[in-house]
Protein backbone atom coordinates (compact mmCIF):
# COMPACT_ATOMS: atom_id res chain seq x y z
CA UNK A 1 0.00 0.00 0.00
CA UNK A 2 2.73 2.61 1.31
CA UNK A 3 4.99 1.33 -1.76
CA UNK A 4 2.71 2.07 -4.23
CA UNK A 5 1.86 4.95 -3.09
CA UNK A 6 5.22 6.14 -3.03
CA UNK A 7 5.82 5.11 -6.21
CA UNK A 8 2.91 7.28 -7.94
CA UNK A 9 4.46 10.00 -5.50
CA UNK A 10 7.59 9.56 -7.65
CA UNK A 11 5.60 9.60 -10.58
CA UNK A 12 4.08 12.54 -9.91
CA UNK A 13 7.05 14.50 -9.03
CA UNK A 14 8.98 13.45 -12.23
CA UNK A 15 6.07 15.02 -14.49
CA UNK A 16 5.62 17.77 -12.30
CA UNK A 17 9.55 18.96 -11.46
CA UNK A 18 10.80 18.11 -15.52
CA UNK A 19 13.23 15.72 -13.03
CA UNK A 20 15.05 13.21 -14.88
CA UNK A 21 13.50 10.10 -13.86
CA UNK A 22 16.82 8.41 -12.84
CA UNK A 23 17.40 10.70 -10.03
CA UNK A 24 13.85 10.63 -8.72
CA UNK A 25 13.05 7.03 -9.30
CA UNK A 26 16.37 5.21 -8.67
CA UNK A 27 16.25 3.58 -12.11
CA UNK A 28 19.60 2.48 -14.39
CA UNK A 29 21.18 5.37 -16.97
CA UNK A 30 22.08 3.56 -19.75
CA UNK A 31 23.81 5.19 -22.47
CA UNK A 32 24.37 2.70 -25.73
CA UNK A 33 27.30 4.22 -28.31
CA UNK A 34 26.23 2.03 -30.99
CA UNK A 35 26.48 -1.54 -30.31
CA UNK A 36 29.83 -1.25 -28.82
CA UNK A 37 29.65 0.46 -25.31
CA UNK A 38 26.91 0.22 -23.23
CA UNK A 39 27.50 2.06 -20.04
CA UNK A 40 24.94 1.47 -17.36
CA UNK A 41 25.07 3.74 -13.73
CA UNK A 42 22.74 3.03 -11.19
CA UNK A 43 23.40 -1.23 -11.30
CA UNK A 44 23.45 -3.06 -7.58
CA UNK A 45 25.61 -6.00 -8.51
CA UNK A 46 27.52 -8.40 -11.49
CA UNK A 47 25.86 -11.59 -11.87
CA UNK A 48 27.13 -13.08 -14.63
CA UNK A 49 29.91 -12.14 -16.90
CA UNK A 50 30.89 -14.34 -19.81
CA UNK A 51 32.44 -13.19 -23.19
CA UNK A 52 29.14 -13.37 -24.70
CA UNK A 53 26.62 -12.18 -21.48
CA UNK A 54 26.66 -9.60 -18.72
CA UNK A 55 23.60 -9.67 -15.80
CA UNK A 56 23.45 -6.99 -13.78
CA UNK A 57 21.23 -6.72 -10.62
CA UNK A 58 19.02 -3.85 -10.60
CA UNK A 59 17.09 -2.49 -7.87
CA UNK A 60 13.86 -3.87 -10.17
CA UNK A 61 14.81 -6.84 -11.47
CA UNK A 62 17.95 -7.47 -13.90
CA UNK A 63 19.44 -6.37 -16.67
CA UNK A 64 20.55 -8.48 -19.26
CA UNK A 65 23.38 -7.72 -22.32
CA UNK A 66 24.21 -10.09 -24.92
CA UNK A 67 26.33 -9.97 -27.40
CA UNK A 68 30.35 -11.37 -28.18
CA UNK A 69 33.52 -10.50 -26.90
CA UNK A 70 32.38 -8.64 -23.68
CA UNK A 71 35.35 -6.94 -21.63
CA UNK A 72 34.58 -5.13 -18.58
CA UNK A 73 36.35 -1.93 -19.16
CA UNK A 74 35.58 0.32 -16.33
CA UNK A 75 33.71 -1.30 -13.20
CA UNK A 76 33.10 0.87 -10.19
CA UNK A 77 30.35 0.36 -7.43
CA UNK A 78 27.35 1.92 -9.68
CA UNK A 79 29.03 2.28 -12.80
CA UNK A 80 29.78 0.06 -15.23
CA UNK A 81 31.10 -0.02 -19.09
CA UNK A 82 31.03 -2.56 -21.01
CA UNK A 83 32.70 -3.23 -24.63
CA UNK A 84 32.07 -5.69 -27.34
CA UNK A 85 29.60 -6.44 -29.73
CA UNK A 86 26.25 -5.89 -28.14
CA UNK A 87 23.39 -7.64 -29.71
CA UNK A 88 20.58 -7.44 -27.06
CA UNK A 89 19.71 -5.07 -24.03
CA UNK A 90 16.53 -7.14 -22.08
CA UNK A 91 14.84 -6.29 -18.58
CA UNK A 92 14.15 -8.89 -16.35
CA UNK A 93 11.64 -8.15 -14.40
CA UNK A 94 11.35 -9.70 -10.83
CA UNK B 1 38.82 9.66 -15.99
CA UNK B 2 41.99 8.13 -15.63
CA UNK B 3 44.31 7.90 -18.26
CA UNK B 4 46.87 6.00 -19.59
CA UNK B 5 50.07 7.77 -19.36
CA UNK B 6 48.64 7.16 -15.27
CA UNK B 7 48.26 3.69 -15.55
CA UNK B 8 52.23 3.49 -16.64
CA UNK B 9 53.32 6.36 -14.10
CA UNK B 10 51.72 4.11 -11.47
CA UNK B 11 52.63 0.50 -12.60
CA UNK B 12 49.87 -2.04 -13.24
CA UNK B 13 49.78 -5.48 -13.47
CA UNK B 14 47.78 -8.06 -15.87
CA UNK B 15 46.07 -10.78 -14.00
CA UNK B 16 44.50 -13.85 -14.22
CA UNK B 17 42.24 -14.94 -11.51
CA UNK B 18 40.54 -18.56 -11.51
CA UNK B 19 38.53 -19.99 -9.77
CA UNK B 20 34.72 -19.69 -8.99
CA UNK B 21 32.36 -16.74 -8.78
CA UNK B 22 34.07 -14.66 -10.07
CA UNK B 23 31.52 -12.28 -10.50
CA UNK B 24 31.15 -12.14 -6.58
CA UNK B 25 34.87 -10.96 -6.49
CA UNK B 26 34.45 -8.88 -8.85
CA UNK B 27 31.55 -6.80 -6.67
CA UNK B 28 33.87 -7.27 -3.80
CA UNK B 29 35.88 -5.50 -5.20
CA UNK B 30 34.44 -2.68 -6.57
CA UNK B 31 32.50 -2.34 -2.78
CA UNK B 32 36.65 -2.44 -1.49
CA UNK B 33 37.24 0.43 -3.50
CA UNK B 34 40.00 -2.02 -6.18
CA UNK B 35 39.98 -0.61 -9.39
CA UNK B 36 39.75 -2.84 -12.16
CA UNK B 37 39.70 -2.85 -15.98
CA UNK B 38 39.59 -4.44 -19.07
CA UNK B 39 38.12 -7.37 -17.75
CA UNK B 40 37.65 -10.35 -19.85
CA UNK B 41 36.64 -14.19 -19.24
CA UNK B 42 38.14 -16.52 -20.29
CA UNK B 43 36.51 -19.29 -19.61
CA UNK B 44 34.29 -20.34 -17.10
CA UNK B 45 36.73 -20.84 -14.31
CA UNK B 46 38.65 -17.90 -15.32
CA UNK B 47 39.32 -14.31 -15.91
CA UNK B 48 42.00 -11.65 -16.55
CA UNK B 49 42.00 -8.20 -15.59
CA UNK B 50 44.29 -4.91 -15.32
CA UNK B 51 44.78 -3.73 -11.80
CA UNK B 52 47.36 -1.18 -10.43
CA UNK B 53 50.09 -2.49 -8.43
CA UNK B 54 49.25 -0.53 -5.17
CA UNK B 55 46.18 -2.56 -4.78
CA UNK B 56 47.77 -5.73 -4.88
CA UNK B 57 47.56 -5.84 -1.13
CA UNK B 58 44.15 -5.47 -0.83
CA UNK B 59 43.30 -7.92 -3.58
CA UNK B 60 45.05 -10.27 -1.68
CA UNK B 61 42.49 -9.59 1.54
CA UNK B 62 39.45 -9.43 -0.70
CA UNK B 63 40.09 -12.82 -2.27
CA UNK B 64 41.14 -14.74 0.93
CA UNK B 65 37.88 -16.52 1.45
CA UNK B 66 36.66 -16.85 -2.16
CA UNK B 67 38.91 -20.13 -2.90
CA UNK B 68 40.21 -18.01 -6.01
CA UNK B 69 44.05 -18.24 -7.21
CA UNK B 70 45.80 -15.22 -8.62
CA UNK B 71 48.06 -15.43 -11.27
CA UNK B 72 50.23 -12.32 -12.58
CA UNK B 73 51.11 -12.20 -16.00
CA UNK B 74 52.48 -9.19 -16.69
CA UNK B 75 54.28 -6.32 -14.87
CA UNK B 76 54.04 -2.91 -16.63
CA UNK B 77 54.54 0.72 -15.75
CA UNK B 78 57.44 2.90 -14.05
CA UNK B 79 58.34 0.92 -10.80
CA UNK B 80 58.63 -2.35 -12.76
CA UNK B 81 60.39 -0.49 -15.53
CA UNK B 82 63.10 1.44 -12.98
CA UNK B 83 63.52 -2.16 -11.76
CA UNK B 84 64.73 -3.52 -14.43
CA UNK B 85 66.64 -0.58 -15.42
CA UNK B 86 68.44 -0.72 -12.07
CA UNK B 87 69.30 -4.27 -12.77
CA UNK B 88 70.99 -3.22 -16.37
CA UNK B 89 72.25 -0.22 -15.29
CA UNK B 90 75.46 -1.92 -14.43
CA UNK B 91 76.34 -2.18 -18.80
CA UNK B 92 75.18 1.44 -18.92
CA UNK B 93 77.54 2.72 -16.27
CA UNK B 94 79.89 0.38 -17.86
CA UNK B 95 79.41 1.92 -21.28
CA UNK B 96 79.92 5.71 -19.84
CA UNK B 97 82.85 4.66 -18.12
CA UNK B 98 84.26 3.27 -21.29
CA UNK B 99 83.26 6.30 -23.17
CA UNK B 100 84.94 9.07 -20.33
CA UNK B 101 87.78 6.90 -20.82
CA UNK B 102 88.07 6.86 -24.98
CA UNK B 103 86.99 11.32 -24.20
CA UNK B 104 90.06 11.30 -21.75
CA UNK B 105 92.60 9.33 -24.03
CA UNK B 106 91.27 10.94 -27.17
CA UNK B 107 92.18 14.62 -25.79
CA UNK B 108 95.72 13.57 -24.41
CA UNK B 109 98.99 13.87 -25.74
CA UNK B 110 100.79 10.62 -27.43
CA UNK B 111 103.50 11.71 -29.08
CA UNK B 112 105.62 15.08 -29.66
CA UNK B 113 107.32 15.23 -32.80
CA UNK B 114 110.19 17.68 -33.53
CA UNK B 115 111.69 18.12 -36.51
CA UNK B 116 114.29 20.48 -38.24
CA UNK B 117 116.64 20.40 -34.72
CA UNK B 118 119.37 18.36 -33.91
CA UNK B 119 119.04 15.97 -31.24
CA UNK B 120 120.77 18.74 -28.94
CA UNK B 121 118.37 21.00 -29.62
CA UNK B 122 115.49 18.27 -29.97
CA UNK B 123 116.36 17.62 -26.63
CA UNK B 124 116.29 21.20 -24.90
CA UNK B 125 113.04 21.67 -26.61
CA UNK B 126 111.49 18.49 -24.99
CA UNK B 127 112.53 19.92 -21.64
CA UNK B 128 110.86 23.79 -22.29
CA UNK B 129 108.01 21.95 -23.56
CA UNK B 130 107.76 19.42 -20.53
CA UNK B 131 108.27 22.31 -18.29
CA UNK B 132 105.17 23.76 -19.13
CA UNK B 133 103.77 20.56 -19.00
CA UNK B 134 103.40 19.69 -22.47
CA UNK B 135 104.28 15.72 -21.90
CA UNK B 136 102.81 12.79 -23.08
CA UNK B 137 99.76 11.42 -21.26
CA UNK B 138 98.60 15.57 -20.67
CA UNK B 139 95.49 16.32 -21.42
CA UNK B 140 95.05 18.84 -23.91
CA UNK B 141 92.65 20.80 -22.74
CA UNK B 142 94.95 21.46 -19.44
CA UNK B 143 98.27 22.75 -21.25
CA UNK B 144 97.99 26.43 -23.19
CA UNK B 145 97.56 26.79 -26.45
CA UNK B 146 99.79 26.10 -29.27
CA UNK B 147 100.43 29.90 -29.44
CA UNK B 148 101.30 30.51 -26.27
CA UNK B 149 104.01 27.34 -26.48
CA UNK B 150 105.06 28.71 -29.24
CA UNK B 151 105.74 32.07 -27.64
CA UNK B 152 107.33 30.53 -24.81
CA UNK B 153 109.59 28.02 -26.08
CA UNK B 154 110.78 31.07 -28.18
CA UNK B 155 111.48 33.44 -25.31
CA UNK B 156 112.90 30.65 -23.36
CA UNK B 157 115.41 29.65 -25.85
CA UNK B 158 118.21 31.20 -28.02
CA UNK B 159 119.15 28.64 -29.97
CA UNK B 160 116.26 28.55 -31.97
CA UNK B 161 114.96 30.91 -34.75
CA UNK B 162 111.67 30.02 -34.91
CA UNK B 163 108.90 27.16 -33.76
CA UNK B 164 106.03 26.39 -35.31
CA UNK B 165 103.56 24.40 -32.84
CA UNK B 166 100.49 23.01 -34.25
CA UNK B 167 98.01 20.00 -33.24
CA UNK B 168 97.67 17.49 -35.84
CA UNK B 169 95.10 14.21 -33.67
CA UNK B 170 96.94 13.63 -30.40
CA UNK B 171 99.96 14.58 -31.96
CA UNK B 172 102.02 18.07 -31.11
CA UNK B 173 104.35 18.40 -33.87
CA UNK B 174 106.53 21.18 -33.29
CA UNK B 175 108.74 22.30 -36.44
CA UNK B 176 111.93 24.15 -35.44
CA UNK B 177 114.07 26.06 -37.18
CA UNK B 178 117.85 26.59 -35.54
CA UNK B 179 119.34 30.12 -35.21
CA UNK B 180 122.21 29.28 -37.90
CA UNK B 181 125.77 30.32 -35.91
CA UNK B 182 128.26 32.14 -38.76
CA UNK B 183 130.28 29.65 -40.25
CA UNK B 184 133.90 30.67 -39.05
CA UNK B 185 135.97 31.45 -42.09
CA UNK B 186 138.66 29.41 -42.34
CA UNK B 187 141.56 31.71 -40.93
CA UNK B 188 144.49 29.69 -43.66
CA UNK B 189 142.36 30.79 -46.59
CA UNK B 190 143.93 33.73 -47.94
CA UNK B 191 142.08 37.03 -47.64
CA UNK B 192 142.61 40.70 -47.25
CA UNK B 193 141.32 42.96 -45.25
CA UNK B 194 138.95 45.93 -46.29
CA UNK B 195 136.93 48.75 -45.51
CA UNK B 196 133.18 48.10 -45.40
CA UNK B 197 132.26 51.89 -44.15
CA UNK B 198 133.55 55.02 -44.69
CA UNK B 199 136.03 56.16 -41.82
CA UNK B 200 138.51 57.44 -40.22
CA UNK B 201 141.11 55.01 -38.62
CA UNK B 202 141.35 55.63 -34.83
CA UNK B 203 143.01 52.16 -34.14
CA UNK B 204 144.90 49.41 -35.42
CA UNK B 205 146.40 45.98 -34.67
CA UNK B 206 147.79 43.90 -37.25
CA UNK B 207 148.34 40.32 -36.42
CA UNK B 208 149.06 38.63 -39.55
CA UNK B 209 149.61 40.77 -43.20
CA UNK B 210 150.89 44.55 -44.30
CA UNK B 211 149.15 47.22 -42.72
CA UNK B 212 148.45 49.30 -46.27
CA UNK B 213 146.64 52.69 -44.15
CA UNK B 214 147.58 54.37 -41.17
CA UNK B 215 145.94 55.73 -37.89
CA UNK B 216 143.97 58.68 -39.28
CA UNK B 217 143.65 57.92 -42.23
CA UNK B 218 140.44 58.44 -43.84
CA UNK B 219 139.16 55.49 -45.77
CA UNK B 220 136.14 54.71 -48.22
CA UNK B 221 134.01 51.88 -48.90
CA UNK B 222 136.05 48.67 -50.11
CA UNK B 223 139.28 49.99 -49.57
CA UNK B 224 141.81 47.96 -48.96
CA UNK B 225 143.24 47.80 -45.34
CA UNK B 226 145.71 45.15 -44.25
CA UNK B 227 147.08 43.25 -47.41
CA UNK B 228 147.23 39.11 -47.59
CA UNK B 229 150.62 39.43 -49.74
CA UNK B 230 153.55 40.37 -47.54
CA UNK B 231 156.99 39.69 -48.25
CA UNK B 232 159.30 41.76 -50.63
CA UNK B 233 158.56 41.76 -54.27
CA UNK B 234 159.71 39.30 -55.84
CA UNK B 235 159.53 37.03 -52.90
CA UNK B 236 155.78 37.29 -52.35
CA UNK B 237 153.39 35.24 -49.87
CA UNK B 238 149.90 35.23 -49.51
CA UNK B 239 148.65 34.73 -46.22
CA UNK B 240 145.09 35.41 -44.66
CA UNK B 241 145.35 39.08 -43.14
CA UNK B 242 143.92 39.11 -39.76
CA UNK B 243 143.70 42.37 -37.44
CA UNK B 244 141.26 44.90 -35.26
CA UNK B 245 140.90 47.84 -37.27
CA UNK B 246 138.47 50.18 -35.50
CA UNK B 247 137.27 53.47 -37.39
CA UNK B 248 134.99 56.50 -36.89
CA UNK B 249 132.15 56.40 -38.60
CA UNK B 250 129.25 58.85 -38.56
CA UNK B 251 125.62 58.43 -38.31
CA UNK B 252 122.75 60.72 -38.63
CA UNK B 253 119.56 60.22 -37.62
CA UNK B 254 116.29 62.19 -37.39
CA UNK B 255 113.27 61.29 -34.85
CA UNK B 256 109.94 63.29 -34.57
CA UNK B 257 108.14 63.09 -31.00
CA UNK B 258 104.73 64.54 -30.83
CA UNK B 259 104.28 66.91 -27.78
CA UNK B 260 100.83 65.29 -27.25
CA UNK B 261 100.32 61.44 -27.55
CA UNK B 262 97.30 60.03 -27.36
CA UNK B 263 97.16 55.82 -26.46
CA UNK B 264 95.50 53.20 -24.67
CA UNK B 265 96.56 51.85 -21.33
CA UNK B 266 95.29 48.88 -19.86
CA UNK B 267 94.14 49.28 -16.42
CA UNK B 268 94.08 45.70 -15.32
CA UNK B 269 90.47 45.83 -14.44
CA UNK B 270 89.22 42.78 -16.50
CA UNK B 271 85.99 40.64 -16.59
CA UNK B 272 85.96 36.76 -18.06
CA UNK B 273 82.86 35.10 -19.41
CA UNK B 274 83.42 31.45 -19.90
CA UNK B 275 81.13 29.79 -22.91
CA UNK B 276 80.01 26.06 -23.19
CA UNK B 277 79.45 26.16 -27.63
CA UNK B 278 77.09 23.78 -28.61
CA UNK B 279 77.23 23.84 -32.64
CA UNK B 280 76.27 27.74 -33.31
CA UNK B 281 74.95 28.70 -30.11
CA UNK B 282 77.09 29.27 -26.97
CA UNK B 283 75.53 29.40 -23.29
CA UNK B 284 77.61 31.00 -21.09
CA UNK B 285 78.31 28.96 -17.80
CA UNK B 286 80.47 30.80 -15.66
CA UNK B 287 80.93 35.29 -15.79
CA UNK B 288 82.24 37.85 -13.48
CA UNK B 289 80.13 40.73 -15.04
CA UNK B 290 79.76 43.78 -13.37
CA UNK B 291 79.31 46.65 -16.22
CA UNK B 292 80.90 46.74 -19.45
CA UNK B 293 83.77 48.40 -20.29
CA UNK B 294 82.91 51.18 -22.59
CA UNK B 295 87.08 50.55 -24.22
CA UNK B 296 88.53 47.41 -24.27
CA UNK B 297 90.44 44.93 -25.24
CA UNK B 298 88.99 41.53 -26.04
CA UNK B 299 90.90 38.28 -25.93
CA UNK B 300 88.78 34.66 -27.01
CA UNK B 301 90.42 31.54 -26.23
CA UNK B 302 89.09 28.69 -27.23
CA UNK B 303 89.02 24.64 -26.44
CA UNK B 304 87.74 22.08 -28.42
CA UNK B 305 87.49 18.50 -27.34
CA UNK B 306 87.96 15.55 -29.51
CA UNK B 307 86.64 11.88 -29.39
CA UNK B 308 88.40 9.37 -31.28
CA UNK B 309 89.47 11.21 -34.87
CA UNK B 310 86.50 13.33 -34.46
CA UNK B 311 85.98 16.73 -33.12
CA UNK B 312 83.11 17.18 -30.78
CA UNK B 313 80.64 20.66 -31.98
CA UNK B 314 81.12 21.02 -28.08
CA UNK B 315 83.77 23.51 -27.45
CA UNK B 316 84.71 25.80 -24.29
CA UNK B 317 85.62 29.29 -25.19
CA UNK B 318 86.72 31.77 -22.49
CA UNK B 319 86.66 35.51 -23.34
CA UNK B 320 88.27 38.09 -21.41
CA UNK B 321 87.76 41.80 -21.69
CA UNK B 322 90.60 44.27 -20.59
CA UNK B 323 89.66 47.59 -19.56
CA UNK B 324 91.53 49.99 -21.30
CA UNK B 325 92.07 53.71 -20.85
CA UNK B 326 93.02 56.15 -22.78
CA UNK B 327 95.89 58.42 -21.67
CA UNK B 328 97.38 61.53 -23.11
CA UNK B 329 101.06 62.20 -22.48
CA UNK B 330 101.99 65.99 -23.12
CA UNK B 331 106.08 66.80 -23.05
CA UNK B 332 107.44 70.01 -22.62
CA UNK B 333 109.79 71.03 -25.37
CA UNK B 334 112.94 70.21 -23.24
CA UNK B 335 111.32 66.54 -22.49
CA UNK B 336 110.42 65.77 -26.20
CA UNK B 337 113.92 66.35 -27.02
CA UNK B 338 114.89 64.49 -23.98
CA UNK B 339 112.90 61.81 -25.95
CA UNK B 340 113.99 61.94 -29.01
CA UNK B 341 117.29 61.85 -28.52
CA UNK B 342 116.62 58.75 -26.29
CA UNK B 343 114.60 57.55 -29.24
CA UNK B 344 117.38 58.07 -31.84
CA UNK B 345 120.28 56.44 -29.47
CA UNK B 346 118.26 53.20 -28.87
CA UNK B 347 117.57 52.87 -32.90
CA UNK B 348 121.48 53.65 -33.86
CA UNK B 349 121.96 51.17 -30.99
CA UNK B 350 120.22 48.44 -32.18
CA UNK B 351 121.72 48.82 -36.50
CA UNK B 352 125.11 48.38 -34.70
CA UNK B 353 127.34 45.40 -33.93
CA UNK B 354 127.36 44.92 -29.88
CA UNK B 355 130.86 45.89 -29.67
CA UNK B 356 129.97 49.38 -31.08
CA UNK B 357 130.57 51.80 -28.94
CA UNK B 358 128.84 55.44 -29.62
CA UNK B 359 131.55 57.97 -28.86
CA UNK B 360 130.07 61.47 -29.55
CA UNK B 361 126.43 62.83 -30.46
CA UNK B 362 125.35 66.34 -31.46
CA UNK B 363 122.52 67.84 -32.18
CA UNK B 364 122.56 69.12 -35.75
CA UNK B 365 119.07 70.13 -35.83
CA UNK B 366 115.80 71.18 -34.13
CA UNK B 367 112.49 72.25 -35.49
CA UNK B 368 108.84 72.47 -33.19
CA UNK B 369 106.55 71.67 -36.14
CA UNK B 370 102.79 70.84 -36.04
CA UNK B 371 103.14 69.80 -32.76
CA UNK B 372 106.04 67.78 -33.20
CA UNK B 373 109.77 68.32 -31.83
CA UNK B 374 112.14 67.43 -34.67
CA UNK B 375 115.49 66.36 -34.07
CA UNK B 376 118.23 65.75 -35.65
CA UNK B 377 121.38 64.04 -34.65
CA UNK B 378 124.86 62.90 -35.89
CA UNK B 379 126.86 60.30 -33.65
CA UNK B 380 130.21 59.60 -33.77
CA UNK B 381 130.96 55.48 -33.69
CA UNK B 382 133.68 53.58 -32.80
CA UNK B 383 133.62 50.05 -34.73
CA UNK B 384 135.21 47.56 -36.57
CA UNK B 385 135.04 48.21 -39.99
CA UNK B 386 137.25 45.42 -41.36
CA UNK B 387 135.64 42.92 -43.48
CA UNK B 388 137.66 40.25 -44.95
CA UNK B 389 137.67 39.62 -48.37
CA UNK B 390 139.30 36.28 -50.34
CA UNK B 391 142.16 36.43 -52.28
CA UNK B 392 141.09 34.07 -55.96
CA UNK B 393 144.60 33.23 -56.83
CA UNK B 394 144.55 32.93 -60.45
CA UNK B 395 146.18 29.95 -62.26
Amino acid sequence: MIGKWKNNMRQWLTNQMELPADVVADLPRITMIGHIHIYIENHRGLLLFTDRELRLLLKNGQLLVKGESFSIKTILPEEILLEGKISQVLYLEE
Amino acid sequence: MKNEWMYRVAGNLRIRIVGKGLERLLNEFTRRGIYVWNVRREDENSLTCYMFLRDIHHVRVAMRKSGCKLYVLERRGAPFWLKTSWKNSGIVVGLVAFMCVVFLLSNMIWRIEVTGANPEVEHTVRQQLKKIGVERGALQFVIPTPEAIQRTLMNNMDTITWIGVEWRGTTLYCQVVEKKKPTQTKANAPQHLVAKKKAIITYMFVEQGQAVVEVNDHVVPGQLLVSGFIGKEGQTEIVPARGQILGETWYKSTVAVPLKTTFYMLTGKKRETHYVRFWSWKVPVFWNHKEPFSQFEKQVDEKTFRFLTWTLPIRYEKVVWREKEVAVREYSYEQAKTAAKQIAREQLKRQLPADAIIQGEKVLHETKENGKVKVEMHYQVIENIATPQPIIQGD
